[in-house]
Protein backbone atom coordinates (compact mmCIF):
# COMPACT_ATOMS: atom_id res chain seq x y z
CA UNK A 1 0.00 0.00 0.00
CA UNK A 2 2.87 2.07 0.56
CA UNK A 3 4.77 2.06 -2.05
CA UNK A 4 1.89 1.69 -4.05
CA UNK A 5 1.36 5.39 -2.70
CA UNK A 6 4.73 6.54 -3.31
CA UNK A 7 4.24 5.56 -6.75
CA UNK A 8 0.66 7.06 -7.79
CA UNK A 9 2.51 10.25 -5.80
CA UNK A 10 5.21 10.26 -8.45
CA UNK A 11 3.02 9.67 -11.27
CA UNK A 12 1.00 12.77 -10.59
CA UNK A 13 3.92 14.87 -9.39
CA UNK A 14 5.00 13.73 -13.24
CA UNK A 15 1.69 14.07 -14.95
CA UNK A 16 1.52 17.59 -13.08
CA UNK A 17 5.55 18.89 -14.58
CA UNK A 18 3.64 17.88 -18.06
CA UNK A 19 0.87 20.11 -18.05
CA UNK A 20 0.42 23.88 -18.04
CA UNK A 21 -0.85 27.13 -19.71
CA UNK A 22 1.90 27.07 -21.99
CA UNK A 23 1.93 23.53 -24.18
CA UNK A 24 5.35 21.94 -24.12
CA UNK A 25 5.67 18.65 -25.63
CA UNK A 26 6.18 16.25 -22.81
CA UNK A 27 9.22 15.01 -24.32
CA UNK A 28 11.24 17.99 -23.85
CA UNK A 29 9.64 18.52 -20.79
CA UNK A 30 11.41 15.38 -19.92
CA UNK A 31 14.58 16.39 -21.52
CA UNK A 32 14.70 19.30 -19.03
CA UNK A 33 13.53 17.35 -16.07
CA UNK A 34 16.60 14.81 -16.87
CA UNK A 35 19.53 17.34 -18.09
CA UNK A 36 18.48 21.19 -16.76
CA UNK A 37 19.69 23.39 -19.23
CA UNK A 38 19.37 27.33 -19.91
CA UNK A 39 16.87 27.63 -22.31
CA UNK A 40 13.03 28.47 -21.69
CA UNK A 41 11.97 25.53 -21.10
CA UNK A 42 14.20 24.01 -18.81
CA UNK A 43 13.30 27.99 -16.77
CA UNK A 44 9.63 26.96 -17.16
CA UNK A 45 9.89 23.51 -15.91
CA UNK A 46 12.47 24.48 -13.25
CA UNK A 47 11.45 27.61 -11.74
CA UNK A 48 7.73 27.66 -12.52
CA UNK A 49 6.22 24.32 -12.54
CA UNK A 50 8.43 22.20 -10.29
CA UNK A 51 7.97 25.04 -7.30
CA UNK A 52 4.36 25.32 -7.79
CA UNK A 53 4.15 21.18 -7.90
CA UNK A 54 6.36 20.64 -4.97
CA UNK A 55 4.29 23.59 -2.88
CA UNK A 56 1.03 21.41 -3.90
CA UNK A 57 2.83 18.63 -2.39
CA UNK A 58 4.13 19.86 0.78
CA UNK A 59 0.82 21.53 1.45
CA UNK A 60 -1.13 18.34 0.94
CA UNK A 61 0.45 16.22 2.63
CA UNK A 62 0.80 18.64 5.81
CA UNK A 63 -2.73 19.08 5.51
CA UNK A 64 -3.64 15.88 5.65
CA UNK A 65 -1.53 14.66 8.50
CA UNK A 66 -2.59 18.05 10.66
CA UNK A 67 -6.50 17.03 9.99
CA UNK A 68 -5.36 13.44 11.54
CA UNK A 69 -3.59 14.92 14.05
CA UNK A 70 -6.49 16.71 15.50
CA UNK A 71 -9.15 14.45 14.93
CA UNK A 72 -7.18 12.25 16.98
CA UNK A 73 -6.38 14.76 19.31
CA UNK A 74 -10.02 16.19 19.19
CA UNK A 75 -11.42 12.71 19.14
CA UNK A 76 -13.85 13.94 17.21
CA UNK A 77 -13.85 13.20 13.13
CA UNK A 78 -15.29 16.63 12.14
CA UNK A 79 -12.17 18.42 13.30
CA UNK A 80 -9.49 19.68 10.31
CA UNK A 81 -6.63 21.30 10.73
CA UNK A 82 -8.55 24.72 11.04
CA UNK A 83 -10.44 23.55 13.42
CA UNK A 84 -9.65 25.61 16.88
CA UNK A 85 -9.09 28.86 15.33
CA UNK A 86 -6.03 28.91 12.43
CA UNK A 87 -7.68 29.86 10.06
CA UNK A 88 -9.16 33.18 11.48
CA UNK A 89 -6.09 33.54 12.77
CA UNK A 90 -4.15 33.13 9.36
CA UNK A 91 -6.57 35.52 8.02
CA UNK A 92 -6.08 38.04 10.32
CA UNK A 93 -2.40 37.75 10.11
CA UNK A 94 -2.74 37.98 6.23
CA UNK A 95 -4.82 40.62 6.30
CA UNK A 96 -2.60 42.89 8.60
CA UNK A 97 0.20 42.15 6.47
CA UNK A 98 -0.92 43.36 3.91
CA UNK A 99 -2.94 46.23 5.24
CA UNK A 100 -0.17 47.66 7.39
CA UNK A 101 3.46 46.00 5.80
CA UNK A 102 2.11 45.56 2.16
CA UNK A 103 5.89 46.57 1.46
CA UNK A 104 7.57 44.16 2.75
CA UNK A 105 4.81 41.50 1.28
CA UNK A 106 3.40 40.25 4.41
CA UNK A 107 1.08 38.35 3.67
CA UNK A 108 2.25 35.02 3.88
CA UNK A 109 4.30 35.45 6.90
CA UNK A 110 1.30 37.45 8.49
CA UNK A 111 -0.85 34.25 7.47
CA UNK A 112 1.64 31.62 9.03
CA UNK A 113 1.86 33.68 12.59
CA UNK A 114 -1.57 34.76 12.95
CA UNK A 115 -2.23 30.84 12.41
CA UNK A 116 0.30 30.09 15.04
CA UNK A 117 -0.98 32.63 17.62
CA UNK A 118 -4.40 32.18 17.33
CA UNK A 119 -4.17 28.35 18.01
CA UNK A 120 -1.73 29.24 21.17
CA UNK A 121 -4.44 31.55 22.10
CA UNK A 122 -7.08 29.11 22.09
CA UNK A 123 -5.00 26.96 23.45
CA UNK A 124 -3.79 28.82 26.57
CA UNK A 125 -7.33 29.85 27.09
CA UNK A 126 -8.48 26.30 27.11
CA UNK A 127 -6.08 25.64 29.57
CA UNK A 128 -6.71 28.11 32.09
CA UNK A 129 -5.97 26.19 35.55
CA UNK A 130 -6.04 21.82 35.60
CA UNK A 131 -6.70 19.21 33.59
CA UNK A 132 -7.25 20.10 29.21
CA UNK A 133 -10.56 19.07 28.11
CA UNK A 134 -11.04 19.18 24.56
CA UNK A 135 -14.26 19.97 23.96
CA UNK A 136 -13.21 23.09 26.00
CA UNK A 137 -10.66 23.42 23.61
CA UNK A 138 -12.62 23.52 20.60
CA UNK A 139 -15.13 25.90 22.03
CA UNK A 140 -12.30 28.29 22.74
CA UNK A 141 -11.02 27.61 18.98
CA UNK A 142 -14.21 28.84 17.70
CA UNK A 143 -14.88 31.41 20.05
CA UNK A 144 -11.81 33.03 19.06
CA UNK A 145 -12.45 32.15 15.79
CA UNK A 146 -15.33 34.32 15.69
CA UNK A 147 -13.52 37.26 17.11
CA UNK A 148 -10.56 37.29 14.63
CA UNK A 149 -12.65 36.82 11.87
CA UNK A 150 -14.73 39.92 13.03
CA UNK A 151 -11.44 41.53 13.37
CA UNK A 152 -10.49 40.69 10.19
CA UNK A 153 -13.57 42.13 8.57
CA UNK A 154 -13.88 45.19 10.38
CA UNK A 155 -10.01 45.82 8.71
CA UNK A 156 -10.93 44.64 5.19
CA UNK A 157 -14.16 47.35 5.58
CA UNK A 158 -11.48 50.16 6.70
CA UNK A 159 -8.98 48.99 4.13
CA UNK A 160 -11.22 48.17 0.79
CA UNK A 161 -8.57 48.21 -1.71
CA UNK A 162 -6.96 45.13 -0.09
CA UNK A 163 -9.92 43.44 -0.18
CA UNK A 164 -9.09 41.17 -3.74
CA UNK A 165 -5.60 40.56 -2.14
CA UNK A 166 -7.44 39.26 0.90
CA UNK A 167 -10.02 37.40 -0.53
CA UNK A 168 -7.28 35.61 -2.87
CA UNK A 169 -5.40 34.48 -0.03
CA UNK A 170 -8.55 33.29 2.26
CA UNK A 171 -9.97 31.04 -1.28
CA UNK A 172 -6.24 29.37 -1.27
CA UNK A 173 -4.17 29.16 -3.89
CA UNK A 174 -0.66 28.12 -5.38
CA UNK A 175 0.05 29.99 -8.84
CA UNK A 176 3.38 32.16 -8.90
CA UNK A 177 4.94 30.36 -6.18
CA UNK A 178 8.70 30.49 -6.28
CA UNK A 179 11.69 28.39 -4.87
CA UNK A 180 12.30 31.12 -2.37
CA UNK A 181 8.81 30.28 -0.38
CA UNK A 182 9.60 26.68 -0.02
CA UNK A 183 12.38 27.40 2.50
CA UNK A 184 10.25 28.33 5.47
CA UNK A 185 8.00 25.49 5.00
CA UNK A 186 11.45 23.33 4.56
CA UNK A 187 12.35 24.21 8.11
CA UNK A 188 9.09 23.52 9.56
CA UNK A 189 7.28 21.31 7.99
CA UNK A 190 10.11 18.20 8.46
CA UNK A 191 9.93 19.63 12.33
CA UNK A 192 6.77 18.99 12.74
CA UNK A 193 6.79 15.97 11.38
CA UNK A 194 9.99 15.15 13.34
CA UNK A 195 7.63 15.62 16.48
CA UNK A 196 4.27 13.91 15.41
CA UNK A 197 6.57 9.97 14.35
CA UNK A 198 7.33 9.26 17.96
CA UNK A 199 4.03 10.15 19.28
CA UNK A 200 2.20 7.50 16.91
CA UNK A 201 1.91 4.60 19.73
CA UNK A 202 0.18 7.77 21.83
CA UNK A 203 -1.93 8.74 19.24
CA UNK A 204 -3.49 5.20 19.30
CA UNK A 205 -3.70 5.92 22.76
CA UNK A 206 -6.19 8.54 22.84
CA UNK A 207 -8.61 6.32 20.71
CA UNK A 208 -9.19 3.77 24.06
CA UNK A 209 -10.34 7.20 25.19
CA UNK A 210 -8.85 9.75 27.39
CA UNK A 211 -8.81 7.19 31.37
CA UNK A 212 -7.57 4.12 29.54
CA UNK A 213 -4.89 6.10 27.66
CA UNK A 214 -3.46 7.59 30.89
CA UNK A 215 -3.51 3.75 32.28
CA UNK A 216 -1.23 2.64 29.64
CA UNK A 217 0.91 5.31 30.33
CA UNK A 218 0.54 7.71 27.82
CA UNK A 219 1.83 11.68 29.06
CA UNK A 220 -1.63 13.36 28.18
CA UNK A 221 -0.01 16.83 29.01
CA UNK A 222 3.17 16.63 26.92
CA UNK A 223 1.48 14.80 24.45
CA UNK A 224 -1.11 17.29 24.09
CA UNK A 225 1.15 20.38 23.53
CA UNK A 226 3.84 18.96 21.02
CA UNK A 227 0.24 17.46 18.79
CA UNK A 228 -1.07 21.27 19.09
CA UNK A 229 2.43 22.49 18.29
CA UNK A 230 2.81 19.72 15.52
CA UNK A 231 -0.42 20.59 13.64
CA UNK A 232 -0.32 24.00 13.86
CA UNK A 233 3.33 24.01 12.54
CA UNK A 234 2.06 22.16 9.55
CA UNK A 235 -1.14 24.26 8.73
CA UNK A 236 0.77 27.58 9.33
CA UNK A 237 3.27 26.45 7.07
CA UNK A 238 0.68 25.26 4.25
CA UNK A 239 -0.84 28.14 4.94
CA UNK A 240 1.71 30.10 4.37
CA UNK A 241 2.33 28.72 1.16
CA UNK A 242 -0.73 28.53 0.00
CA UNK A 243 -3.62 30.40 1.63
CA UNK A 244 -6.93 28.77 3.05
CA UNK A 245 -7.07 25.45 1.11
CA UNK A 246 -10.34 23.41 2.62
CA UNK A 247 -11.42 20.24 2.76
CA UNK A 248 -7.49 17.97 2.18
CA UNK A 249 -6.96 17.98 5.84
CA UNK A 250 -10.93 16.77 6.11
CA UNK A 251 -11.52 14.56 3.90
CA UNK A 252 -8.23 12.62 3.49
CA UNK A 253 -7.55 10.91 6.90
CA UNK A 254 -11.29 9.47 6.78
CA UNK A 255 -10.60 7.79 3.40
CA UNK A 256 -7.30 6.70 4.42
CA UNK A 257 -8.45 5.25 7.27
CA UNK A 258 -11.28 3.14 6.00
CA UNK A 259 -8.52 1.84 3.62
CA UNK A 260 -5.94 1.07 6.61
CA UNK A 261 -7.59 1.68 9.84
CA UNK A 262 -7.00 3.69 12.77
CA UNK A 263 -3.82 2.78 13.58
CA UNK A 264 -1.62 5.56 13.50
CA UNK A 265 1.71 4.08 12.40
CA UNK A 266 -0.18 2.66 9.09
CA UNK A 267 -2.52 5.97 8.54
CA UNK A 268 -0.18 9.02 9.23
CA UNK A 269 2.44 8.25 6.06
CA UNK A 270 -0.63 6.99 3.55
CA UNK A 271 -2.44 10.05 4.97
CA UNK A 272 0.44 11.99 3.91
CA UNK A 273 1.08 10.85 0.44
CA UNK A 274 -2.85 10.75 -0.43
CA UNK A 275 -3.22 14.45 1.19
CA UNK A 276 -0.19 15.13 -0.96
CA UNK A 277 -0.84 13.37 -4.23
CA UNK A 278 -4.58 14.76 -4.06
CA UNK A 279 -3.54 18.08 -3.61
CA UNK A 280 -0.89 18.13 -6.54
CA UNK A 281 -3.76 16.51 -9.06
CA UNK A 282 -6.15 19.15 -7.91
CA UNK A 283 -3.70 21.80 -8.65
CA UNK A 284 -3.00 20.51 -11.96
CA UNK A 285 -6.83 20.67 -12.72
CA UNK A 286 -7.25 24.43 -10.96
CA UNK A 287 -4.06 25.71 -13.38
CA UNK A 288 -6.05 25.07 -16.65
CA UNK A 289 -9.81 24.82 -15.85
CA UNK A 290 -11.85 24.39 -19.46
CA UNK A 291 -12.96 28.32 -20.50
CA UNK A 292 -11.90 29.50 -17.24
CA UNK A 293 -7.92 28.87 -17.42
CA UNK A 294 -6.57 29.19 -13.73
CA UNK A 295 -8.90 28.98 -10.82
CA UNK A 296 -8.03 28.73 -6.69
CA UNK A 297 -7.60 25.28 -6.03
CA UNK A 298 -8.94 25.68 -2.35
CA UNK A 299 -12.32 25.96 -4.82
CA UNK A 300 -11.31 22.41 -6.88
CA UNK A 301 -10.44 20.89 -3.25
CA UNK A 302 -13.99 21.81 -2.21
CA UNK A 303 -15.50 20.69 -5.28
CA UNK A 304 -13.92 17.48 -4.86
CA UNK A 305 -13.93 17.17 -1.53
CA UNK A 306 -17.42 18.14 -0.32
CA UNK A 307 -19.40 15.79 -2.27
CA UNK A 308 -16.77 12.83 -1.48
CA UNK A 309 -17.05 13.50 1.87
CA UNK A 310 -20.98 12.95 1.62
CA UNK A 311 -20.43 9.83 -0.29
CA UNK A 312 -18.10 8.55 2.24
CA UNK A 313 -21.05 9.47 5.15
CA UNK A 314 -23.53 7.51 2.94
CA UNK A 315 -21.81 4.60 2.80
CA UNK A 316 -20.55 4.95 6.15
CA UNK A 317 -24.25 5.35 7.52
CA UNK A 318 -22.50 6.64 11.01
CA UNK A 319 -19.35 8.70 11.68
CA UNK A 320 -16.11 6.61 12.33
CA UNK A 321 -15.85 7.41 15.75
CA UNK A 322 -18.15 8.84 18.50
CA UNK A 323 -18.60 12.53 17.86
CA UNK A 324 -18.54 14.63 20.94
CA UNK B 1 7.04 -11.29 45.40
CA UNK B 2 5.78 -8.49 43.96
CA UNK B 3 4.72 -4.64 45.01
CA UNK B 4 2.21 -4.29 47.78
CA UNK B 5 -0.49 -1.82 47.41
CA UNK B 6 -1.14 0.66 50.34
CA UNK B 7 -3.64 2.67 50.93
CA UNK B 8 -3.52 5.38 53.53
CA UNK B 9 -6.27 7.31 54.97
CA UNK B 10 -6.70 8.17 51.12
CA UNK B 11 -9.60 10.82 50.67
CA UNK B 12 -11.30 12.53 47.71
CA UNK B 13 -13.46 15.98 47.26
CA UNK B 14 -15.01 15.73 44.05
CA UNK B 15 -15.42 19.42 42.94
CA UNK B 16 -18.74 21.85 43.36
CA UNK B 17 -19.61 20.15 46.42
CA UNK B 18 -20.36 16.73 45.38
CA UNK B 19 -19.74 13.28 47.75
CA UNK B 20 -16.70 13.36 49.51
CA UNK B 21 -15.13 9.76 49.59
CA UNK B 22 -12.78 8.25 52.76
CA UNK B 23 -10.78 8.29 54.55
CA UNK B 24 -10.31 4.85 53.23
CA UNK B 25 -7.44 2.65 54.68
CA UNK B 26 -5.87 -0.93 53.86
CA UNK B 27 -3.16 -3.01 51.99
CA UNK B 28 -3.54 -5.35 48.91
CA UNK B 29 -0.86 -8.19 48.71
CA UNK B 30 0.81 -10.00 46.41
CA UNK B 31 -1.55 -12.94 44.84
CA UNK B 32 -4.94 -12.26 46.61
CA UNK B 33 -7.93 -10.94 45.31
CA UNK B 34 -9.73 -8.36 46.66
CA UNK B 35 -13.16 -7.67 45.76
CA UNK B 36 -14.88 -4.17 46.29
CA UNK B 37 -18.31 -4.29 46.75
CA UNK B 38 -21.06 -2.00 47.76
CA UNK B 39 -24.55 -0.66 46.78
CA UNK B 40 -24.33 2.16 43.15
CA UNK B 41 -22.50 5.17 44.41
CA UNK B 42 -20.85 3.54 47.23
CA UNK B 43 -17.06 4.70 46.04
CA UNK B 44 -16.15 1.49 44.18
CA UNK B 45 -15.00 3.06 40.80
CA UNK B 46 -13.65 6.06 42.65
CA UNK B 47 -11.46 3.72 45.08
CA UNK B 48 -9.93 1.93 41.58
CA UNK B 49 -9.28 5.78 39.95
CA UNK B 50 -7.50 6.62 43.37
CA UNK B 51 -5.60 3.20 42.90
CA UNK B 52 -4.69 3.18 39.08
CA UNK B 53 -3.51 7.09 39.77
CA UNK B 54 -6.26 8.91 37.67
CA UNK B 55 -7.91 10.45 40.88
CA UNK B 56 -5.54 12.55 42.42
CA UNK B 57 -6.09 11.96 46.40
CA UNK B 58 -7.14 15.30 48.42
CA UNK B 59 -5.78 13.79 51.27
CA UNK B 60 -3.86 10.50 52.11
CA UNK B 61 -1.64 8.66 49.85
CA UNK B 62 -1.41 5.50 47.93
CA UNK B 63 1.79 3.78 48.00
CA UNK B 64 3.34 0.89 46.22
CA UNK B 65 6.10 -0.96 48.16
CA UNK B 66 6.33 2.83 50.38
CA UNK B 67 6.95 4.44 47.24
CA UNK B 68 3.66 7.27 47.10
CA UNK B 69 1.81 7.15 43.35
CA UNK B 70 2.25 10.80 43.23
CA UNK B 71 6.04 10.20 42.88
CA UNK B 72 5.67 8.03 39.94
CA UNK B 73 6.09 9.28 36.19
CA UNK B 74 3.69 7.70 33.80
CA UNK B 75 5.39 5.17 32.47
CA UNK B 76 6.84 3.70 35.60
CA UNK B 77 3.20 3.67 36.70
CA UNK B 78 1.82 2.49 33.70
CA UNK B 79 4.85 -0.83 34.56
CA UNK B 80 3.21 -1.27 38.23
CA UNK B 81 -0.47 -0.68 37.94
CA UNK B 82 -2.86 -1.84 34.79
CA UNK B 83 -6.73 -1.03 34.38
CA UNK B 84 -8.84 -3.31 32.84
CA UNK B 85 -12.03 -1.22 32.13
CA UNK B 86 -15.78 -2.38 32.23
CA UNK B 87 -15.62 -1.01 28.83
CA UNK B 88 -14.27 1.43 26.72
CA UNK B 89 -17.30 3.54 26.56
CA UNK B 90 -15.87 4.61 22.82
CA UNK B 91 -15.56 3.06 19.39
CA UNK B 92 -12.25 1.89 18.57
CA UNK B 93 -11.42 1.31 15.09
CA UNK B 94 -7.68 -0.58 15.37
CA UNK B 95 -7.16 -4.26 15.27
CA UNK B 96 -7.31 -6.68 18.46
CA UNK B 97 -3.36 -6.98 17.96
CA UNK B 98 -3.01 -2.90 17.94
CA UNK B 99 -5.47 -2.61 21.11
CA UNK B 100 -3.19 -5.15 22.97
CA UNK B 101 0.02 -3.92 21.80
CA UNK B 102 -1.22 -0.33 23.29
CA UNK B 103 -0.72 -2.02 26.72
CA UNK B 104 3.48 -1.75 25.86
CA UNK B 105 3.67 2.05 25.42
CA UNK B 106 4.92 2.34 29.12
CA UNK B 107 7.57 -0.13 28.01
CA UNK B 108 8.48 1.00 24.28
CA UNK B 109 12.30 1.41 23.38
CA UNK B 110 13.28 4.77 21.09
CA UNK B 111 13.74 2.66 18.21
CA UNK B 112 10.36 1.06 18.50
CA UNK B 113 8.45 4.33 19.10
CA UNK B 114 9.50 5.65 15.71
CA UNK B 115 9.29 1.96 13.74
CA UNK B 116 6.59 2.49 10.90
CA UNK B 117 5.97 -0.98 11.30
CA UNK B 118 2.18 -1.90 11.84
CA UNK B 119 1.81 -4.20 14.32
CA UNK B 120 4.59 -4.87 16.76
CA UNK B 121 5.44 -8.54 17.55
CA UNK B 122 6.64 -8.52 20.88
CA UNK B 123 6.98 -11.23 23.28
CA UNK B 124 4.72 -9.70 25.84
CA UNK B 125 1.72 -8.94 23.29
CA UNK B 126 2.09 -12.87 22.09
CA UNK B 127 2.09 -14.30 25.55
CA UNK B 128 -1.80 -11.78 26.38
CA UNK B 129 -3.34 -13.13 23.29
CA UNK B 130 -1.91 -16.50 23.79
CA UNK B 131 -3.00 -16.08 27.72
CA UNK B 132 -6.29 -15.11 26.74
CA UNK B 133 -7.52 -17.02 23.83
CA UNK B 134 -7.76 -13.93 21.73
CA UNK B 135 -5.07 -14.24 19.46
CA UNK B 136 -7.19 -15.78 16.50
CA UNK B 137 -8.97 -12.43 16.81
CA UNK B 138 -5.61 -10.55 16.42
CA UNK B 139 -7.08 -9.31 13.26
CA UNK B 140 -10.37 -8.55 13.51
CA UNK B 141 -11.52 -4.74 14.76
CA UNK B 142 -11.87 -4.19 18.46
CA UNK B 143 -15.48 -2.32 17.63
CA UNK B 144 -16.53 -5.67 16.24
CA UNK B 145 -15.94 -7.60 18.75
CA UNK B 146 -19.12 -9.28 20.88
CA UNK B 147 -18.54 -8.46 25.00
CA UNK B 148 -16.61 -11.42 26.50
CA UNK B 149 -14.03 -11.03 23.40
CA UNK B 150 -13.87 -7.44 23.97
CA UNK B 151 -13.71 -7.66 27.53
CA UNK B 152 -10.41 -10.95 27.18
CA UNK B 153 -9.15 -8.51 24.83
CA UNK B 154 -8.57 -5.41 27.17
CA UNK B 155 -7.52 -8.20 29.68
CA UNK B 156 -4.80 -9.01 27.14
CA UNK B 157 -3.77 -5.66 27.09
CA UNK B 158 -3.39 -4.76 31.03
CA UNK B 159 -1.37 -7.90 31.05
CA UNK B 160 0.52 -6.86 28.34
CA UNK B 161 1.51 -4.09 30.47
CA UNK B 162 3.36 -6.62 32.13
CA UNK B 163 2.13 -5.05 35.58
CA UNK B 164 2.29 -6.80 39.15
CA UNK B 165 -0.94 -5.01 39.82
CA UNK B 166 -4.28 -5.40 38.24
CA UNK B 167 -7.17 -3.55 39.08
CA UNK B 168 -10.77 -4.44 37.35
CA UNK B 169 -13.77 -2.60 37.31
CA UNK B 170 -16.28 -4.41 36.80
CA UNK B 171 -14.99 -6.53 34.26
CA UNK B 172 -18.25 -9.17 34.02
CA UNK B 173 -20.82 -6.61 34.22
CA UNK B 174 -21.85 -7.17 30.66
CA UNK B 175 -20.88 -11.00 29.99
CA UNK B 176 -23.31 -13.72 30.76
CA UNK B 177 -22.90 -16.69 33.45
CA UNK B 178 -20.52 -18.72 31.29
CA UNK B 179 -18.11 -15.92 29.63
CA UNK B 180 -17.71 -14.34 33.23
CA UNK B 181 -17.19 -17.42 34.33
CA UNK B 182 -14.05 -18.02 32.21
CA UNK B 183 -12.76 -14.54 32.81
CA UNK B 184 -12.68 -14.49 36.63
CA UNK B 185 -11.19 -18.30 36.45
CA UNK B 186 -8.50 -16.29 34.57
CA UNK B 187 -7.99 -13.84 36.62
CA UNK B 188 -7.46 -16.43 39.51
CA UNK B 189 -4.94 -17.78 37.42
CA UNK B 190 -2.90 -14.84 37.03
CA UNK B 191 -3.57 -13.76 41.22
CA UNK B 192 -2.24 -17.85 41.89
CA UNK B 193 0.24 -18.60 39.42
CA UNK B 194 1.83 -15.27 38.78
CA UNK B 195 1.23 -13.71 42.11
CA UNK B 196 -0.56 -10.60 40.81
CA UNK B 197 -2.28 -8.30 43.07
CA UNK B 198 -5.37 -8.11 42.16
CA UNK B 199 -8.36 -5.39 42.81
CA UNK B 200 -11.54 -6.14 41.39
CA UNK B 201 -15.02 -3.87 42.08
CA UNK B 202 -17.52 -6.68 41.37
CA UNK B 203 -21.57 -5.90 41.13
CA UNK B 204 -22.94 -9.54 41.76
CA UNK B 205 -22.69 -10.44 45.63
CA UNK B 206 -24.05 -13.76 45.17
CA UNK B 207 -21.02 -15.02 43.66
CA UNK B 208 -18.64 -12.25 44.42
CA UNK B 209 -17.02 -14.94 47.08
CA UNK B 210 -16.20 -17.62 44.76
CA UNK B 211 -13.66 -15.39 43.03
CA UNK B 212 -12.00 -13.15 45.84
CA UNK B 213 -9.93 -14.08 48.83
CA UNK B 214 -11.04 -10.83 50.79
CA UNK B 215 -13.75 -7.96 50.31
CA UNK B 216 -13.49 -4.48 51.15
CA UNK B 217 -17.59 -3.27 51.95
CA UNK B 218 -17.88 0.16 51.11
CA UNK B 219 -20.73 2.79 51.25
CA UNK B 220 -21.41 6.15 51.09
CA UNK B 221 -17.49 6.13 50.25
CA UNK B 222 -16.63 4.56 53.23
CA UNK B 223 -15.07 1.23 54.26
CA UNK B 224 -17.73 -0.75 56.32
CA UNK B 225 -15.91 -3.65 56.80
CA UNK B 226 -12.76 -5.49 55.28
CA UNK B 227 -11.41 -8.97 55.70
CA UNK B 228 -11.33 -12.41 54.34
CA UNK B 229 -14.52 -12.68 51.97
CA UNK B 230 -16.57 -15.17 53.92
CA UNK B 231 -16.53 -13.21 56.87
CA UNK B 232 -17.69 -9.88 54.93
CA UNK B 233 -20.31 -12.05 53.37
CA UNK B 234 -21.48 -13.31 56.91
CA UNK B 235 -20.65 -10.14 58.88
CA UNK B 236 -24.49 -8.12 59.79
CA UNK B 237 -22.85 -4.68 58.27
CA UNK B 238 -23.73 -6.11 54.59
CA UNK B 239 -27.24 -6.26 54.79
CA UNK B 240 -27.15 -2.75 56.80
CA UNK B 241 -25.88 -1.44 53.70
CA UNK B 242 -27.69 -3.04 51.20
CA UNK B 243 -31.05 -2.59 52.85
CA UNK B 244 -32.49 -5.77 52.95
CA UNK B 245 -31.41 -9.18 54.25
CA UNK B 246 -28.85 -11.82 53.18
CA UNK B 247 -28.03 -15.48 54.28
CA UNK B 248 -24.54 -17.37 53.49
CA UNK B 249 -24.36 -20.96 52.07
CA UNK B 250 -21.77 -22.76 51.49
CA UNK B 251 -20.47 -24.08 47.69
CA UNK B 252 -21.40 -27.77 47.91
CA UNK B 253 -18.06 -28.37 45.90
CA UNK B 254 -15.83 -25.81 46.56
CA UNK B 255 -16.56 -25.14 50.47
CA UNK B 256 -16.60 -21.24 49.47
CA UNK B 257 -18.99 -18.86 50.35
CA UNK B 258 -22.18 -17.62 48.51
CA UNK B 259 -25.14 -15.28 49.25
CA UNK B 260 -28.69 -15.93 48.87
CA UNK B 261 -31.82 -13.79 49.81
CA UNK B 262 -32.78 -14.67 53.33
Amino acid sequence: MFAASVAVLGVSVLAALLHGPTAIPWVRVLGVLLHPGRGLTSTIVWQIRMPRVMAALLCGGSLAVAGAVMQALLRNPLADPYVIGASAGAGLGATVGQIFFAALDAVAPGAFIGAMAAVFLAFGLARGQGRLRMLTLILSGYAVGVILAAATTFLMLLHQDSLARIFAFEVGGLSGIAWSRLALPGIFMPLAFAIVLPLLPEMDALLLGEEQAFHVGARMRGVEVLLILAASLLTASAVYLGGLIGFVGLVVPHAVRRLVGAGHRRLIPLVFLVGATFLVLADAIAERVPWLGNIPVGLVTAFLGGPYFLYLLSRQGRFSSEVV
Amino acid sequence: MGPSLTVEEIRHAFPHGGAQFGPVSGDAWPGRRIGLIGPNGAGKSTLLRLMSGYLKPTGGAIRIDGVPMGRLSAAERARLVAVVPQSLGVQVDLTVEEVVALGRLSHLTWRERVSLAASPRTAAVEAALELTATAPLRRRSFSSLSGGEAQRVLLAMALAQDAPILLLDEPTAHLDPGHARRFLGLVESLAQERGKTVVMAHHDLSTVGLFTDALWLLAGGRLRAAGPSEAVLASPELGAVYGTEFMTVRHPRTGRTMLLYA
